[in-house]
């Protein structure tokens, strides 16, 4: 009878939660991005169409997932936090091109693919925060490496998508080797190991560990909505490097469909809100980015932190240089 | 036992749930014996070697202190008259019950540079910046081998005190007729005795430390669960992911196999409950010393980060995440839920079949479903995608041809595939549990039924599971507690819409942000301490 | 002769329930003391509290020549130099024979360490077997290991806790001369506890009786033999069977005879029911005789056929179960015969 029982439940299992995901009405959504960023948007959408969003988070493993799936993925939509990210499942054969008016019109040329197969939806900066210690200075990613900073710079691991963005950047600019040189230097005026996330960084300037950190724009926008945040996001100021030649870093978030999407149309549908003035609105305003679509406004937060020169570098080019990037990393020793 | 049960089914179902479960480790084997030797050879120029050399420090350094926190521990308890000593003895297991990447995030809050600790310091001594004073960082190698051992220290005092105390008093006394004190006889003695006990407990401590993930990543610390990460997720190379799980999962063999080793010829264990130890008198001072390092334990493993979470529960918590908690709560709920049940019935299964099956290799089984428990969730986690994904395809393969509707990912991609690696990874503790409640049932319980007519199919019911009632209990409330715990599998293999508490709590943490999920936090330790409550009460009872 | 140990009004408790009370014993140097008794009567406790694992609380133990031990000095065990050896032998599993036997001798040094083992080794036949471990020997061997490591720091006294029990009966007696003639070799003192009256005979040169917490009686084997003090030494030693007696002016009367009164011993207590103590050996077949009493058991032993006889009265008074008759003539099961009982020191007892 146990025996009976149990494995009923097992069965049970097997087939009651996937039949429960191929209902009419719904979009499976692989995301890169956190939930409580992007659930108000879904929420929207749905309202708006009567359409389930289903999603499925993780920091790590997606794309890998998506790839072992194959063919029977119930995967739809890939929204990733990183341009290099996109590139992959491009490359890697996981995406399928779209046809949309839509989002051609919306999405200017250089932040979508040339195939048509992803799309950016925000841009964000990486910005260099520094001490209000330190005052009003202007600031390159190179001084990073400056030794009167040492001891006084804190990052997250080097091998978080954000930072490999930047290094591939470094890459382009400057060469590998140079890039090494400049990462080993840097890893000399770290104040720890590389940890936790950018806002840990902001808190390890305001208690004094640090005087420089890198971080994402809109993460200064969140902690000074965030009631425990405010008081270490109140010690630094924001700074747009590079702004006296090429321009700061800039990388996306973005939206890509699957190959073997079984929700085509749904998907399509999900894409397409996302880059409407709307949701793009909703980006700017509770996400704090840089909205992709003209003529949607940042928010008034954001905009006061003025405006900026951004590397024209192309996503492309990024996206090209990740693997050279991580194997510096790797070289430098930059997490150890 | 010569004669046994012949039933060819249970023989072949025992067989089949083996291999089920050795299967994933096999395959991740075999795949990783492909893997790209340009970017090994990158790894190896560069960071390996760091990696594994952090993963040995860390492995030894928190054996090292489990052993210096439970062993001293279990001695004070079973040996001396220490103050309080009736509700240190279950105290000290409470520890158990905290993941140690909760007790790591609360410790760093607390002991960091804009933690209360440091800031009082600050004000009272008027230091303005970190260079005019130094303190313990807590983010280190060290840091993390202190965090880990705080939680994982009560396995070797659990086993440990149950060794001394089920110790022949007699050794005792014959060491003291010889001329020795009881403190030189527990020396000389006692502890020797223990010694296979202490290597056991140590290899349950190292297995759970190289599994472990959470904490060395909060912490920095790159060990070869990070490699594993890195090669597979930013390399994107499963290949040689798998080839570098394969190092780890030999650096756990190595040990397992010289533990066993070192105690081989050792079994001198008597299975009795010794009430006529002779406890050593303490003087003041000893009294002092005993209890405040026993309540040490105690505060730091659990009294101060559980008052730190209800802390923050209080001041942060809202109805609106306790709505969420709900759903993510009561999914931990049913994943702990089938994995409790399905190990504990393979534990009874194959446990039974090792004692009353006929066949000639009927321990086998038992032996191989319990070999996961050496593998770290994440490299599980992979090893089950790596071997359920192509069992998918295959099947809907097969619907196609069928030409009935396409099931999907009806394995990898439901939390089958999650229940699975729970089952594979925690089988072990189901089958210690239940095996060591099996071996008390004496052997002529085996043939009495059918000496009375009654067939084994009927005997078991009515003479092993009710003999065996409170072992499968144990076993059921062990892997359930551990399974709301498990972390890294669970990230990897979560379907759409699908949170544990533990997922939960883990983004909170990696966003600073554990305060909105402390009531999450609260419930995961709540839950772990309903099998130390009920183990201790059945201790008592005996 | 000197006396080795005494104990005076020795009492101990434990959990408030008196274990021992009021026990007095001594122990010449030299000599072998049975310490027998039913079981739970106090017998290990004595011995425990002779070796100092259970406190007294009330008495003493004085040790020759100068050791006193009372509630108010409890001297460690270990100060004691006493030896002791357990009934399960607790042989130290983790060490080798040789390393057991080593285990008492660490305050002297290695030299001397090693000429006394080796003197052991070769007295106890383990020279062979030094290097084994407790669990590669058998239990005969691992006796002898014990005896070994207990005598290796040359105890003044030597405890030894029914060290006989685990060996089976056809070694036993064996065994038993053996270690007797070593003791006696070396001299040395032990009191040794048991249930079995037999080990007490054939060890002993003295015995003593317990019963709950108490001695009943101590003296040579011999002696307690011939004059056990009261019923129930005579009873769990066996000594004879029971016969009920109804006193009259000058005989008693039992089921089968009657008695003169004048050699009676006087052991009863007044207004109870008194019984004759009877040994096998006073017992006679009456083959003339009325029949008396009813076969109600036959048993083969090396002495003959060994009987156990009911009786045939009707008086309740005097009836009997089971009285221990030995014959060589061959009787069945159920058949009625006639005895008699042989003129002796009388010895009547009141339970």
């Amino acid at each position: 009878m146990l025996k009976k029982s149990l494995l009923s439940k097992v069965l049970f299992v097997c087939f009651l939660v996937p039949s429960a995901l191929i209902q009419a009405a719904e979009v499976n959504v692989y995301s890169y991005r956190q939930p409580f960023l992007v659930k108000p948007l879904f929420d929207v959408f749905t309202q708006e169409t009567g359409i389930k969003v289903n999603v499925v988070f993780a920091k790590k493993g997606m794309a890998e997932r998506l790839a072992r799936e194959g063919e029977h993925s119930p995967a739809d939509i890939l929204l990733t936090t990183d341009i290099s990210r996109l590139v992959e499942l491009h490359d890697n054969n996981l995406l399928q091109t779209v046809q949309s008016e839509i989002l051609e019109q919306a999405v200017p040329e250089k932040f979508q693919s040339k195939d048509n197969t992803w799309y950016a939806l925000t841009m964000r900066v990486r910005n260099i925060y520094s001490s209000k210690r330190l005052g009003n200075i202007a600031l390159n990613y190179e001084d990073l490496a400056d030794p009167k900073y040492k001891a006084r710079v804190c990052t997250r691991s080097g091998k978080h998508p954000y930072n490999v963005a930047l290094v591939s950047s470094m890459i382009a600019e400057h060469g590998e080797e140079k890039t090494l040189t400049w990462l080993e230097n840097l890893k000399e005026n770290l104040a720890r190991k590389p940890q936790g996330s950018d806002r840990g960084q902001v808190q390890a300037i305001h208690q004094n560990l640090c005087d420089l950190s890198l971080g994402n724009s809109y993460y200064f926008g969140k902690m000074l909505n965030d009631e425990k945040q405010k008081v270490w996001a109140n010690e630094v100021n924001i700074n747009f490097p590079n702004q006296a030649n090429r321009g700061a870093h800039v990388n996306i978030s973005g939206v890509a469909m699957a190959k073997y999407a079984p929700n085509s149309k749904n998907a399509l549908a999900l894409m397409e809100f996302l880059v409407s003035e709307k949701a793009q609105q909703m980006y700017a305003e509770t996400n704090m980015e840089y909205p992709v679509r003209e003529g949607v406004a940042v928010s008034a937060l954001v905009s006061s932190w003025g405006q900026f020169k951004a590397d024209e570098l192309s996503l492309e080019t990024i996206a090209k240089h990740r693997k050279s990037a991580i194997k510096l990393l790797d070289k430098a020793k930059f997490d150890l | 036992m010569s004669s046994g049960n012949k039933n060819k089914r249970w023989k072949f179902l025992s067989w089949l749930i083996a291999l089920a479960l050795i299967t994933p480790v096999l395959v991740m084997l075999f795949s990783g014996i492909g893997s790209s030797t340009e970017l090994f050879s990158h790894l190896w120029q560069t960071v390996l070697p760091t990696y594994i050399s952090n993963t040995i420090q860390l492995a030894i350094l928190v054996v090292t202190f489990s052993i210096l926190f439970g062993v001293p521990a279990a001695a004070i308890i079973s040996q001396t008259n220490v103050m309080g000593k009736k509700y240190l003895r279950w105290l000290l297991m409470l520890p158990l019950a905290m993941p140690a990447y909760l007790v790591a995030y609360l410790y760093t809050d607390l002991f960091d540079y804009a933690g209360p600790v440091q800031r009082f310091l600050r004000a009272s001594f008027d230091w303005h910046s970190p260079l005019d004073y130094w303190f313990f960082d807590i983010r280190t190698l060290l840091g993390a081998a202190i965090m880990i051992a705080l939680v994982l220290f009560p396995y070797v005092y659990m086993l440990v005190r149950t060794a001394f105390e089920c110790q022949d008093q007699h050794l005792i006394r014959a060491s003291r007729s010889l001329g020795y004190s009881l403190t030189q006889s527990f020396m000389k003695v006692s502890l020797p005795l223990a010694r296979p006990a202490i290597a056991v407990s140590a290899s349950l401590v190292l297995m759970e430390t190289l599994a472990d993930f959470a904490t060395v990543q909060y912490f920095a610390v790159n060990t070869l669960t990070t490699a594993i990460y890195d090669t597979w997720l930013e390399y994107g190379d499963l290949s040689t992911a798998n080839a570098i799980a394969s190092i780890l999962m030999l650096l756990i063999l190595f040990t397992v196999i010289a533990e066993q080793r070192a105690r081989a010829g050792q079994r001198h264990q008597s299975n009795r409950l010794n009430n006529q130890i002779k406890e050593k008198k303490l003087s003041v001072a000893q009294h002092f010393f005993a209890a405040g390092f026993c309540w040490l334990l105690v505060i730091a493993g659990f009294i101060l980060p559980f008052l730190l979470l209800i802390m923050m529960a209080l001041d942060y918590a809202t109805l609106e995440q306790l709505n969420e908690l709900l759903s993510s709560g009561f999914n931990s709920l049913q994943v702990a839920f089938y994995v409790a049940s399905i190990t504990t019935f393979i534990a009874l299964l194959l446990s039974l079949f090792k004692r009353l099956h006929y066949s000639k290799w009927r321990d086998h089984p038992l032996q191989i479903s319990g070999f996961g428990y050496a593998i770290p969730g994440t490299v599980l986690a992979m090893a089950m995608l790596a071997t359920l994904g192509p069992i998918d395809h295959w099947l809907n393969g097969v619907a196609k041809l069928l030409d009935i509707t396409a099931p999907g990912l009806i394995l990898s991609g439901s939390i089958f595939a999650i229940i699975l690696a729970l089952v594979v990874r925690f089988a072990a503790i189901a089958n210690g549990t239940i095996t060591s409640g099996v071996e008390q049932i004496p052997a002529s319980l085996d043939l009495a039924p059918a000496s009375l007519g009654v067939t084994l199919n009927k005997s078991i019911p009515k003479v092993h599971l009710p003999l065996l009632k409170s072992s499968i209990f144990v076993a059921w409330l062990l892997v359930f507690v551990e399974a709301m715990k498990e972390l890294p599998a669970v990230l990897l293999l979560r379907p759409f819409n699908f949170e544990t508490l533990s997922t939960q709590i883990y983004q909170l943490i990696s966003d600073e942000r554990l305060e909105q999920g402390a009531i999450g936090a609260l419930l995961i330790v709540l839950f772990g301490l309903i099998p130390v409550v009920y183990l201790n009460k059945k201790e008592s009872s005996v | 002769m000197t006396v080795l140990l005494t104990l005076r009004q020795l009492s101990v408790a434990l959990q408030q329930k008196p274990i021992l009370s009021d026990v007095n014993l001594t122990l010449a140097e030299g000599d072998i003391l049975g310490l027998v008794g039913p079981s739970g009567c106090g017998k290990t406790t004595l011995l425990n509290t002779i070796a100092g694992f259970v406190e007294q609380h009330k008495g003493s133990i004085s040790i020759a020549p100068d050791m006193v031990i009372d509630a108010n000095n409890l001297i460690a065990p270990e100060q004691r130099n006493i030896g002791m050896i357990f009934q399960d032998y607790a042989l130290f599993p983790h060490l080798s024979v040789y390393k057991n036997i080593a285990f008492g001798l660490n305050h002297i040094d290695k030299a001397e360490q090693a000429t006394r083992i080796d003197t052991l080794l070769s007295l106890l036949k383990l020279t062979d077997y030094s290097e084994r471990y407790p669990h590669q020997l058998s239990g005969g061997q691992q006796q002898r290991v014990a005896i070994a490591r207990a005598l290796a720091p040359q105890p003044k006294l030597l405890l030894l806790d029914e060290p006989f029990s685990n060996i089976d009966a056809r070694l036993r007696n064996e065994l038993m001369l053996e270690l007797r003639s070593l003791l006696k070799k070396l001299g040395i003192t032990a009191i040794f506890v048991t249930h079995n009256k037999d080990e007490v005979f054939s060890f002993a040169d003295k015995i003593a009786v317990m019963h709950q917490g108490r001695v009943l009686q101590s003296g040579t084997p011999i002696d307690v033999f011939h004059q056990p003090s009261s019923w129930l030494v005579a009873d769990f030693l066996q000594i004879g069977s029971w016969l009920p007696v109804i006193e009259g002016n000058d005989e008693c009367f039992t089921a089968i005879g009657n008695i003169v009164k004048d050699t009676i011993a006087d052991q009863r207590k007044d207004n109870e029911q008194q019984y004759l103590l009877l040994k096998p050996q006073h017992i006679a077949l009456m083959p003339e005789g009325e029949v008396n009493v009813n076969i109600e058991y036959v048993r083969i032993t090396e002495h003959g056929f060994h009987y156990l006889l009911s009786s045939l009265t009707d008086d309740k008074r005097l009836s009997f179960e089971q009285l221990s008759f030995y014959s060589h003539h061959v009787f069945a099961q159920g058949e009625k015969i006639a005895i008699e009982i042989l003129p002796h020191n009388y010895q009547l007892f009141s339970k």
